[in-house]
């Protein structure tokens, strides 16, 4: 698990270590029916979710892949057997984010994908 | 949304979700550009400001750039929750979904995990 740590793309938040924001989805299996939906709605490469077809329940399998203020799962999930977070917190840490670093996110992202510029 | 352009087998373009950004109150942080991986948006280089350029490819139901948005200038054009719901039941979409969990496990098979729960808890 600390390889698989260590080598996570998704470690760094924005000049922040990810593993200092608290952001992740959590199940409550009483509520979990099993239908797979939160599993399918995290994208294949973060793939937060795993399952288990002999419970017929979802696992969060690696929180730390979830990406910060992404609540999709939980948007998705019918019977409200996935919480996040308040987002307040969330809000709080993007507003302390130093503009310097943005800007220099985005005129790397700029330059990397020209495209995107109109 | 898949290849196809479909959202578990419904055609995104008869879902109307997308971000809305008020110029107004807009800080021009680059936040949705950056967090967004689906190029919804693009950035205006001569006025220096984000704007909303691909609306159709915005995930359904997602508001993430409006959750990280410094300013809460980013809008969408109902409760994430509710639109979601009501397009999963008009469209009823589980055998897609049961369809999509089982490609997603086989395409990757260590997410198939099963846990032992003690019964007498």
């Amino acid at each position: 698990m600390s390889e698989i740590k260590a080598q996570n793309p998704f470690a760094i938040w924005h000049g922040m270590p990810r593993s200092s924001i608290h952001w992740e989805p959590k199940i409550d299996e009483d509520k979990c029916t099993g239908c797979g939906m939160c599993v399918v709605t995290c994208g294949e490469k973060r793939n937060v979710f795993g399952y288990d077809f002999e419970r017929k329940k979802a696992v969060v399998m690696y929180p730390e892949n979830c990406m910060v203020g992404c609540n999709n799962c939980t948007v998705g999930c019918l019977w409200g057997a996935i919480t996040h977070p308040d987002v307040s917190e969330v809000k709080k840490i993007s507003m302390e984010l130093p503009m310097d670093q943005l800007r220099k996110e985005l005129d790397n992202k700029l330059k990397a994908n020209p495209g995107l510029l109109i | 949304m898949d290849e196809k352009g479909t959202w578990h087998g419904v055609e995104r373009a008869l879902l109307e979700w997308y971000p809305t950004i008020d110029s107004n109150k807009c800080n021009d942080c680059g936040m949705c550009i950056l967090t967004c991986g689906n190029d919804v948006f693009r950035w205006n280089e001569s006025k220096h400001q984000p704007l909303v350029q691909n609306p159709g490819k915005c995930v359904v139901g997602c508001t993430t750039c409006g959750k990280l948005c410094p300013e809460d200038a980013i809008s969408f054009p109902a409760d994430p929750k509710q639109y979601v719901r009501g397009v999963i039941l008009k469209y009823k979409i589980f055998p897609g979904v049961k369809q999509d969990l089982a490609l997603r496990i086989h395409k990757f098979p260590d997410h198939s995990v099963h846990l032992e729960v003690p019964k007498n808890e």
